[in-house]
């Protein structure tokens, strides 16, 4: 039986890719081709923002918007990845179970601080966001805590996941040396995860600009609601003079996360 | 005055037999080479003597004391240090921080901590950097020092602890013939100005000779000689590395 199937299992997976296509081809003919499928102005609209993009407007009154709002996109992100990196710091190390002797307790702490970590990152900050907005209104806190809590899951999954593989022998030479499980952590863990906890605390950093420009979109002020306004107002001119400022912030957090990542050893 | 002692020590790893039935003490100030083919139990017998790992019949007595009565960590610390290959510094550190990190079994939490910004016990440093030559590198990263550099970083770091006995597995296994005589003279001139124990696991017989007093050679886990180091003759050499089962066969 095996002798039989055995050039079957080779062409496995030209005959799925075959299947595949096969069924993306015939989905095609279900797709009514109507002239209503595609916007009948969409061309006059892509001319448009064409347009905005080659001549943004740069007039002082909306220089000056997209400065302030670019100053309050920076800081909803700066103040959520502060509590991203406290809620990350608590939670991550306990979560990565190194604090715990005892095997068993070690099991349920990472069970339990890693759930919770989970659980916080599992709801989009959008999400976030609309739950703060309806509980404590449209306040800047509702903005840093919708960026913080989600963000603090991701980071510290990750710097759960970045102590659990730091490697042994340094950790058992510090336990050999007569250290408690907290200096380990304190002359072990923490240096040999702070290189690459940094780069990806940037990296995060940056998405959290992305993030916090979006999530303005719920009212909250900052880049992402002056692009909502100027978009509603077919405005693309406004727009890209907005987008540019968002671009500009991202390239600014790259470049520095860059000089910082060259001084960083290993 | 015997400060390690052991009787009928057996260890197994699942099927496998690491050590079986080994006894032997050493004195106080003695240098001991364990020797013997890879997979003799030379790096199993050091775990247990440090007691990382716990053996599974026979008696440990350190100093007069059952290894496992040492319950607190700072307790074993004082008496027994490790050394092994490069790899058990922290790279990201300043070398004075793992060499201070000798000093954690005596240090509590926040005086540690406070270290890390403003070392503690700064002169203990840098007389161990002294000692090893390094005093002048106090400050650089670890990870941007030589093998031999770093191997000496980890010299100072047991210097800062200062147990009675000193174990040391493979210290030279990676680095060059010229790199490690330096760093076994080094190592054996220290422990006899500390008046310290020192038990090393080795790959060279040459080395053993040269420099430790008594030489333990081991070979599937039991003891294959045990001779102080003017004792040994060719023959005992070509007998603990020749492929035993083959020629029998």
């Amino acid at each position: 039986m095996k002798e039989l199937l055995a050039p079957l299992k080779t062409h496995n997976r030209s005959v799925l890719t075959l299947l595949l296509l096969a069924a993306f081809i015939w989905s095609l003919f279900s797709v009514t081709w109507s002239r209503d499928l595609v916007h009948a102005g969409g061309w006059t609209t892509t001319v448009q923002i064409f347009e905005g993009l080659i001549k943004p407007d740069l007039s002082p009154e909306i220089v000056a918007l997209a400065i302030e709002s670019s100053w309050v996109t920076v800081v909803y992100a700066v103040t959520g990845m502060t509590v991203a990196l406290i809620i990350a710091f608590i939670f991550g190390i306990l979560g990565s179970g190194v604090l715990f002797s005892s095997h068993a307790v070690r099991v349920i702490a990472m069970g339990i601080f890693r759930g919770i970590l989970a659980t916080i990152r599992a709801i989009h900050e959008l999400v976030w966001a609309l739950l703060f907005v309806a509980v404590i209104g449209l306040s800047p806190y509702a903005a840093v805590f919708a960026l913080g809590i989600p963000y603090g899951g991701i980071l510290g999954r990750i710097l759960a996941d970045m102590i659990n593989d730091v490697p042994k022998e340094p950790i058992q030479a510090l336990r050999a040396a007569g250290a408690s499980r907290l200096q380990c952590l304190l002359y072990g863990y923490l240096p040999l995860v702070r290189a690459n906890m940094i780069s990806y605390t940037m990296y995060r950093f940056e998405c959290s600009i992305r993030s916090s420009a979006i999530m303005s979109f719920v009212g909250l002020g900052g880049l992402g609601y002056q692009i909502q306004l100027s978009l509603s107002d077919l405005n693309y001119d406004e727009v890209w003079t907005f987008l540019f400022f968002l671009i500009a912030i991202v390239v600014l957090i790259d470049a520095w996360s860059n000089s910082l990542r060259k001084r960083l050893v290993l | 005055m015997h400060i390690v002692e052991i009787n009928n020590l057996s260890k197994q790893f699942g099927r496998k037999i690491a050590i079986s039935s080994l006894s032997f003490d050493i004195k106080k100030g003695e240098t001991v080479a364990l020797i013997g083919p890879s997979g003799a139990g030379k790096s199993t017998l050091l775990n247990i003597l440090a007691g990382s790992i716990p053996p599974d019949t026979g008696i440990y007595l350190l100093d007069g004391k059952p290894i496992q009565q040492y319950k607190n960590r700072r307790e074993l610390a004082n008496k027994i240090g490790v050394i092994r290959q490069q790899f058990d510094l922290v790279p990201a550190l300043p070398a004075i921080h793992n060499v201070l990190a000798g000093r954690l079994g005596e240090w509590g939490f926040f005086k540690s901590m406070l270290s890390l910004f403003v070392p503690q016990d700064k002169q203990a440093a840098a007389n161990a950097l002294q000692r090893v030559g390094l005093l002048d590198k106090m400050h650089d990263q670890t990870s941007r020092m030589s093998g031999g550099e770093q191997q000496r970083v980890a010299m100072a770091r047991l210097l800062v602890q200062n147990p009675e006995v000193i174990l040391a597995d493979e210290p030279v296994a990676s680095l060059d013939p010229a790199r490690a005589e330096d760093i076994l003279e080094m190592l054996t001139k220290l422990v006899a100005e500390e008046k310290q124990t020192l038990v090393m696991s080795l790959h060279s017989v040459e080395y053993a000779k040269k420099y430790f007093s008594r030489i333990v050679a081991l070979r599937d886990g039991e003891i294959f000689f045990d001779l102080p180091t003017e004792d040994i003759t060719k023959e005992h050499l070509t007998g603990l590395y020749s492929l035993k089962e083959l020629s029998q066969e």
